[in-house]
């Protein structure tokens, strides 16, 4: 049994929502202004992950989930009490606008930096999902590792913690590997692991109670900071402190534009066009 | 003058991945548009095919850090071996490429975020050319930079392709996904007087903390879909994870042929990870790719879009797949699959053809 206290964080961040139409262009653009905004589905299995290992640390182990963006942004740190986290902390200030990874990642370290001077030690785990599904870049984890050099684990499908180290399985090309890491240790987690679990109704009615209190109280558990707070320079931040941009965006044209299109006819009569149309198929049908 | 163009070389069992030989290729484009060597990275045990191999794919220059605690990849020792290295140089490389595989994107933020420079993820298409920044808050950024890394990637769940560059700092590094450039044409012999820089392995306590218990390689067993002629794929269309069971059996009725799947069904779990196309999984060139049930956005595309043969099924006429795709069938794919399957099961029989065609 283990009975180290666990400071555990999870990275955690709102994208926009693409399961709904709204804020889709009729050309496939999206309005992020108008888009509707949800829980990174992938940061959702590094939630699980943290309240899991949170069970696995003593009794006094707490999980704080932390967020940068925009003010709105804070729905999904209620989101993430409303699962069970013990706090919450949230990065928000202009100056972060346009930040690429590595900016994001100076960020968000500095962030975590104060919450570990806040909380008297430096964390012992960090979670995050894999990728967003909004910048799909899967190197903010990696880059944040580096500079709290942190050991890591990327793809991580399975883990436990016992004393100093965590034990893991992670996907690596062609298998998966076994692995032993000494904490303190920043681990993606792969889409393979658990779903997260339905929030509980005490922490939805937590959320409710929190959201009726003092704002001395709110900020108990949802702590707002700007980048003032935690000492992170203005030129290494956003657009500034953003070593890429984007110099230019085009739309793919249609690349064959020629598709033979099959419609409005019996099933039968349409596969019977395609197949007679394309011989090709049938040199790799099975004798 | 630029720095060189390097690729980091990756390796299993002393092999080089297929990626690194397609990055030499394309990287030997840029090397040559910057009048720089292209020079490639070799790190792994036992590695001295692996450096003819290079060499014969276009390296003009290897850097071989050649150590048994180097055998597998571990992030720790692999980025201390290129971190050290590099540091030590006073004109870093302009351009350093890895592959977007799971240890690219293991290694690369780590190497990134040490020398704080630019990386972009996932990389479609690279290139080398100017730009010119004009406005901005911070004014040492400003000027004309002639020779930048041009790296384009898909823009999220949008029909745009972004490029993305940052001649600021060198290296500009990039991941570029397996499977996007062709494999490049290899010499017959290593040429002679290619330098091979043996580099020091000086690796440090704390490289140590994480230490590799176990590795299932699933060689025998693992699905690449990138091998096969024809594959049979799914998306969210299918309703179910049920689904897959159909598409299996019209994939049965061909030879060397496979399952693909959307980023959709593999998050839902209808289906295994290495079972995707596009984006966020592999790049496909099938013979004949059948798209069933998938609405084509632009991160599944970009994976299968370069199969000779693209047949689409979809209910929805407006779906974006029957823009790209080279016959496009309009209907329930739960009709037309097993009117397909029926159809090809009965052409087979050449006589049954005959009376058919008779």
């Amino acid at each position: 049994m283990n009975n180290k206290d666990l400071d555990i964080y999870v990275l955690i961040k709102q994208v926009p929502d693409t399961r709904s139409k709204a804020g889709v262009n009729p050309d496939g653009t999206i309005d992020r202004a108008k888009a509707g905004k949800m829980l990174n589905p992938f940061d959702a299995y590094a939630l699980q992950a943290a309240l899991n290992a949170k069970k696995m640390g003593g009794s006094n182990s707490k999980v704080t989930a932390v967020t940068m963006g925009p003010p709105p942004a804070i729905d999904i740190l209620y989101q993430a009490l409303e699962h069970g986290v013990d706090k919450t902390l949230m990065l928000s200030d202009r100056r972060l606008a346009a930040s690429d990874t590595l900016a994001t990642s100076y960020a968000l370290c500095q962030t975590l930096e104060y919450a570990f001077k806040q909380n008297g030690r430096p964390g012992d785990l960090i979670f995050c999902g894999l990728q967003t599904t909004d910048g799909d870049t899967a190197q903010v984890g990696p880059e944040i590792s580096e500079r709290l050099d942190f050991t890591q684990i990327t793809y991580c499908e399975d883990f436990s913690i016992s004393d100093d180290e965590v034990h893991a399985k992670k996907i690596i090309e062609g298998g998966t590997q076994l692995v032993k890491a000494q904490l303190p240790t920043l681990i993606t987690i792969a889409n393979s692991y658990q779903k997260l679990k339905y929030k509980t109704l005490r922490g939805a009615q937590f959320v409710q109670d929190i959201k009726r209190s003092s704002k001395e109280k709110q900020a108990k558990y949802v702590e707002i900071i700007d980048l003032d707070a935690c000492h992170a320079e203005e030129l290494r931040c956003g657009l500034a402190g953003s070593p890429t941009i984007v110099s230019k965006t085009w739309k793919i044209g249609v690349v064959g534009g020629n598709c033979t299109m099959h419609q409005g006819k019996s099933v039968t009569e349409l596969v019977t066009e395609v197949v007679q149309d394309l011989p090709v198929l049938e040199e790799f049908v099975k004798i | 003058m630029a720095g060189e163009v390097m690729v980091v070389a990756e390796q299993v069992g002393s092999k080089v991945a297929p990626v690194t030989l397609e990055l030499l290729g394309e990287g030997k484009k840029l090397a040559q548009k910057l009048g720089v060597n292209l020079s490639c990275f070799v790190i792994g045990h036992n590695m001295q095919d692996a450096v003819q191999e290079v060499i014969k794919a276009g390296a003009q220059k290897v850097y071989l850090a050649d150590n048994s605690e180097l055998a597998e990849y571990k992030t720790l020792h692999y980025r201390r071996v290129i971190v050290d290295e590099l540091s030590k140089w006073t004109t870093p490389p302009h351009t350093l490429l890895m592959g977007s595989t799971t240890t690219g994107r293991d290694l690369a933020p780590r190497v990134a975020a040490f020398f704080e420079t630019g990386l972009t993820a996932d990389t479609i298409e690279l290139d080398i050319g100017p730009y010119e920044h004009t406005s901005g808050t911070d004014e040492t950024k400003l000027g004309y930079f002639p020779e930048c890394l041009y790296a384009s990637r898909p823009s999220f769940g949008e029909s745009l392709k972004a490029r993305i560059l940052g001649p600021w700092k060198d290296p500009q590094m990039a991941t570029i996904r397996p499977g996007v450039f062709p494999k490049p044409e290899m010499m017959e012999s290593a040429p002679e007087g290619i330098e091979v820089v043996n580099v020091a392995c000086s690796f440090q306590g704390c490289d140590y903390r994480v230490e590799i218990k176990e590795t299932i390689r699933e060689l025998e067993t693992k699905v690449d879909i990138t091998a096969a002629d024809v594959i049979v794929a799914g998306g969210y269309g299918l309703g179910s994870g049920e689904g897959i069971d159909l598409l299996k059996q019209l994939a049965d009725c061909f030879e060397n042929s496979v399952i693909g799947a959307s980023r959709k069904i593999v998050d839902l779990s209808w289906i295994d990870y290495p079972h995707q196309v596009g984006q966020t999984g592999k790049t496909v060139r099938p013979k004949i790719y059948i798209a069933c049930g998938i609405s084509g956005a632009l991160q599944h595309r970009v994976g299968m879009q370069k199969s000779d043969h693209i047949i689409a099924i979809n209910k929805d006429p407006d779906a974006p797949i029957f823009s790209f795709a080279d016959h496009g069938i309009v209907g329930d794919l739960y009709q037309v699959i097993p009117e397909m399957i029926n159809q090809l099961k009965s052409n087979r029989n050449v006589e049954n053809k005959e009376l058919k065609n008779a």
